[in-house]
Parts: structure tokens; sequence; C-alpha cells
């Protein structure tokens, strides 16, 4: 699918994302209880739960920007360990959207979609930046290319982060509630972007609070208290009859207004 | 011509003039104290620097307190004992060609067409060698000069530039120890760089230049001057690795999060992503800490380098000219405020610069 060689460490015919039995603390804080979750290749997940709930921490572990205390999490069949080797195969193919943009300041927009690919793709300048504007147009933002993060505006800022991560041809993209930091007209833009990617078949969990996108794009919602999973369903199901007294307080207040 | 002919802006800033500097009796008052203040100074410095001044080497004592001003022969005939110190008389040619070197090297490294490592680095090496082989000479037919006998400008820009470049790279890595996520390095480097500091600089140069020979073995003690560098670099490191952690903790913490995310190593992370950042947040104070290091250049004179001042000290030295002594520090300040403004405006100029990308337009 894409032009860029594959380590062929990946097993694609495996679970995109196979979490078992997944315990986290925070000192004495438990913050993630027991976690069992599998996500098929082209899947799309919505993770959503109050806040505290542990659903960031859920998805930071799976490209371990929080490490887990025990269970295991494979992506692709490629399992999680110490060896640090591990961790940098499943960083390239999987990709992550900040709610904080967390854009890199000191560099033009289109210096932030080349970076990594051409740093660890190892691909060409000339590849990367064709690769670039090919993503930045997809954003439809191809017109940025030369300026600086702080020149745009959030909802920008958001678009031109998912075309950073797509440039580095992930199989697995993270969304960790990516449009709770904008204002709520530039919510639209970010939200059509990831539906445009969703319905080309890439593989997606989003930690959003944003319902209308559950409802249109997700295959699976997942209802998340207390760092555990409370409730998994298809849309449909999880709005229509939803079977935990929790996960119905949460969308009477989700949903509410 | 009336007020209404301005054009608006200048008839603003006119206005504007008239608020601040002559808004109430007491502006009024502090205004035009502070204006006599200025003009007195001026004056005496015009009178005595220019007008009642002597120039010229054939000027001496008995026409120079006639006239009653400054008395600029001593510089006329002593300069070179001021700027070269006591390289030999018939080689300072050497020691101003290799002055220019420095200079040379400087203003290209502060170009921005010149920021990439294989240039920088061809500049700083080929400089480097060039100062050497002019300074030291036995090469090429150029007599052998020792270090002890490096003194003036070149000397104080020696110490300079190379407290830079040996320290910063150790600044850097002091400061990456400091942060590392194992905590002995952490703690054991925040003890090191914690202790440089609580030492006067002073302390370090005299064991570097004095106690460090009876502590290495004969083939590490190496020539004096190159132990007080190293000093002096140790010195600036410390220092600077704790401006560099002040960089650090002012990058947000999504900055290496999201670099981690695209796959990138430490190494991409550091050097792409945490150190470019950290610079910038780190620029004011670490243009300061450069400025303290030129200054502080001149301390080398008490392990026996006769630096820019001390090399001026001896310049006055000699009976005529005794009673000379403030027209030479003035002359030396002028030199050592060249350097010092010229370094201030190109922080200024790298600050602005640098907030290019980070201002909202």
């Amino acid at each position: 699918m894409s032009a860029i060689a594959r380590t062929n460490v990946m097993d694609l015919t495996a679970p995109a994302i196979e979490i078992t039995d997944l315990n986290k603390y925070y000192g004495t804080f438990h913050a993630l209880r027991s976690i069992n979750l599998t996500v098929s290749k082209g899947e799309k997940v919505v993770v959503c739960g109050p806040s505290g709930s542990g659903k960031s921490t859920m998805i930071r572990c799976i490209n371990q920007l929080e490490e887990h205390d025990s269970g295991a999490i494979r992506v692709f069949g490629t399992q999680l360990d110490d060896n640090l080797g591990s961790i940098d195969e499943i960083r390239r193919e999987v990709g992550m959207v900040f709610q904080q943009f967390n854009l890199f300041p000191h560099m033009t927009v289109l210096e932030n979609c080349t970076l990594a690919p051409m740093l660890v793709r190892k691909i060409s300048r000339a590849e990367a930046e064709a690769t670039a504007m090919r993503y930045l147009e997809k954003v439809r933002i191809p017109d940025q290319a030369q300026k600086f993060p702080g020149q745009l505006s959030g909802g920008q800022q958001q678009r031109v982060a998912i075309a950073r991560a797509l440039c580095m041809q992930p199989e697995i993209l993270l969304f960790d509630e990516p449009t709770s930091a904008l204002d709520p007209e530039m919510i639209a833009e970010v939200l059509d972007v990831m539906v445009t990617l969703a319905q080309e078949g890439m593989t997606m969990v989003c930690v959003t609070h944003e319902m209308g996108f559950a409802r249109k794009v997700a295959d699976r919602v997942i209802f998340m208290d207390k760092g555990e999973i409370i409730e998994e369903a298809p849309p449909e199901e999880f709005f229509g009859q939803p079977k935990s007294d929790r996960t119905r307080l949460f969308l009477s207040q989700v949903l509410g207004h | 011509m009336t007020a209404s002919s301005l054009p608006g802006g200048q008839s603003a800033r006119l206005r504007r003039l008239r608020r601040d500097y002559f808004g109430s009796p007491l502006a009024v008052l502090m205004t035009l104290l502070s204006a006599a203040v200025i003009a007195w100074i001026g004056w005496f410095l015009l009178d005595w620097g220019v007008i009642r001044a002597t120039f010229g080497a054939d000027g001496t004592q008995e026409t120079c307190v006639a006239h009653g001003g400054a008395c600029w022969s001593v510089i006329a005939v002593r300069w070179r004992v001021i700027l070269f110190g006591i390289y030999p008389y018939e080689e300072q040619w050497r020691s101003a060609l290799a002055c220019v070197v420095v200079g040379v090297v400087i203003l290209l490294s502060c170009l921005p067409r010149m920021w990439s490592f294989g240039r920088l680095a061809l500049v700083w090496v080929l400089g480097t060698v060039i100062f050497y082989t002019l300074m030291r000479g036995g090469v090429l037919g150029l007599v052998p000069v020792n270090e002890q006998q490096w003194g003036g400008l070149p000397l104080t820009l020696f110490i300079f530039v190379a407290t830079g470049i040996i320290g910063m790279p150790l600044a850097i890595g002091l400061a990456l120890l400091r942060r590392s996520e194992y905590p002995v390095i952490a703690r054991v480097t925040g003890w090191i760089i914690d202790t440089i500091r609580s030492l006067p600089l002073l302390s370090i140069l005299f064991t570097c230049a004095i106690v460090l020979p009876f502590m290495l073995p004969g083939f590490l003690i190496g020539e004096k001057l190159y132990r007080v560098l190293f000093g002096a670099a140790l010195f600036f490191a410390a220092y600077q690795a704790e401006i560099i952690r002040g960089g650090f903790q002012g990058i947000p913490k999504g900055q290496e999060e999201a670099a981690k995310a695209l796959g990138l190593t430490y190494w991409h992370r550091t050097f792409r992503i945490v150190l470019p950042q950290a610079f910038r947040l780190a620029l004011p104070a670490t243009i300061n800490q450069f400025v303290i290091a030129f200054m502080e250049t001149s301390l080398i004179v008490v392990v026996g380098f006769m630096e820019l001042l001390a090399a001026g000290n001896t310049a006055f030295k000699t009976g005529e000219w005794k009673f000379a002594y403030a027209e030479v520090y003035v002359f030396i300040a002028a030199i050592y405020f060249a350097f010092v403004f010229g370094l201030s405006r190109y922080g200024a100029y790298l600050e602005a610069r640098m907030n290019v990308g980070h201002r909202k337009d």
C-alpha cells in the first residue's frame, strides 16, 4: 500500500492492537485496571468517559508515552517489552494526534511534516516533501506549508498535526482528545478530516467527547470509568440501549444539552 | 511652521514627547536637570578627550600637561605593547594577523548562511590551525614563540573563543546528563555542576596552573596556557549548563512526546527538537554568560599571562608614561566595549530572528 519499505517485522494479518490484562499505577493510584481490548485492522474505535477515567493513559500506553506496570500490548503481533527496539518499531507504525497539537514551533509546517520521515524512514528530502504536500492537501492546508505553527489558527495547527502523523504513513492513528483545545468554530474542520480518514480505512482509536463523530464513523464505542472498561458496543447500541448505569449517566451529561 | 502642518505621526510623537517629559512641573525640572548633567559630562569628555588633548607620538609629559587635556601620545607610542604584550617586537605582525583571523572566523560564524555543521567545522578548524601556526610559529620559516610570550589582544581573544568552543559542548553534555532518566547520573552531574559553581574562578585557574602539574602524569600536564583554558571552559560550562537547563524547563512536555510518537530517537529528539528550543529560550542568559566570559579573560593575569588589560598596565608602568594611566584604560575600555557591544547587538538580532516563527500575525 505505501511506497515505503517496511521493516517486515510487523505481521499485518495479526490484530492491529491487542491489549491484555493491562494495569497501570501512578504511585498507589490504580489508573488502569485489567484492560482488555482488541482492535482489528481498519477498525475505528471511539473511547469516551469522564475525565480521569484513564482513556488517555490507555492510548498513551499503546505507543509507550506511558509505561504500563503489567499486562501485554501487541501491535500487529509485535509485543511491547523491555526491548527498546520494539518501542521504536511500534512508534513507526502508530501515529498520534494530541490535544495540544504539539507542533514543533521552531520549524515550518513543511519541516514539521518532513522531519520524521527523513530521519526515521530515511527517505530523501524531495520524496518527503512530495509526501508532505500530498497530505497537506488532504487536510486542505497546502498553502500554509512555509508558515510557522504560531502563525496558524488552532484548527489549522491540528490539521497540520494530523498531516504530520500521516507523513510517517502509519498503520494506526491514535487521537487523544483532538478537538478539546479548539474553539467551537474550528472543531468541524478537524472532524471533517478525521471522517475522511476513517472512510479511507485507517485504523483509528479516538479518545473524544464528540458523540456525533462517534455515531458517524465508529465501529465500536468504548466507555471507561475509574480505570476500567465499563461497556463496549457498536454506536447504535451504545447510544440506544446503554447497559450500565454509569454509561447512561455519562451519556445524559454529554448529550443532555 | 505650525503644528497642524506637520504630518500626523510626527505631531503625535511631539505630543507624546511633551506629555512624557514636560507633563508636570516636576517632570520639567527632572528633564532640565538630566539634560544639564548629560551636557556637562559630554562637554567634559569633549574638552578633555579632544579639544585640549595632545595627539601624536611626539607628545611628552610637559606638552600634555601644558595642554591640560588627555595625553593620547601614550597610545601612539605604546600601542604595540598594549595590543601585543611581550610578543617579540619584530614578529608582532603575526599577532596582528592572528587577531584578524579570529575576527574573520567569528564574523563568518555569525552569518546564518554558514550555519551548517560542515561549514562551521571547516571555518573553525582552518581558523584554529592558522591562528596557532601564526602565533606559535616553528614552521614555514616562522620563528617559534612560546605560549608564555603570547599577550595582549590575540591572547584575550584566544582565551575567550576557546572558552566558548570547549565550554559550550561541555555545557550541553552536562545539561543533558543532568536531565538523564537515570537518577544516579542526574544526581552526580548535579553535584559536579554545583561544586564547580561554588568555587571561585580564581581558585580554579590557580589549581589548573599550579596544582594540577603535581597531580597529573607527565604526558598529561601539557602547556600551562591550555590547562588554564580548560579550567576556564569548565567554569563556563557549569554556569552555561544551568542556563540550558532553564531552557529545557521552559519547553512544554508535549514537544518531546510528539517527537517520541513520531519514532524519533533520543539523539534526534535532543538535537532537532529539544536543544534548538532550549537555546531559543536561554538566549538572553547565554549572551550574558558570554559577556561575563569575555570580561573574565582578564583574570588569567594572576597565573602569569599578559592579556589585554595586563599588557595595558605595563604600557604606562615605565617612568615617562606613569601619569597617563587614564588614557590607557580608556583605550582598553573602548576595545572591550566594541566587542561586548557587538555581542549584545548580535544577541538582539538572534532573538528577533528566532522570534519570527513564534509571533502570531
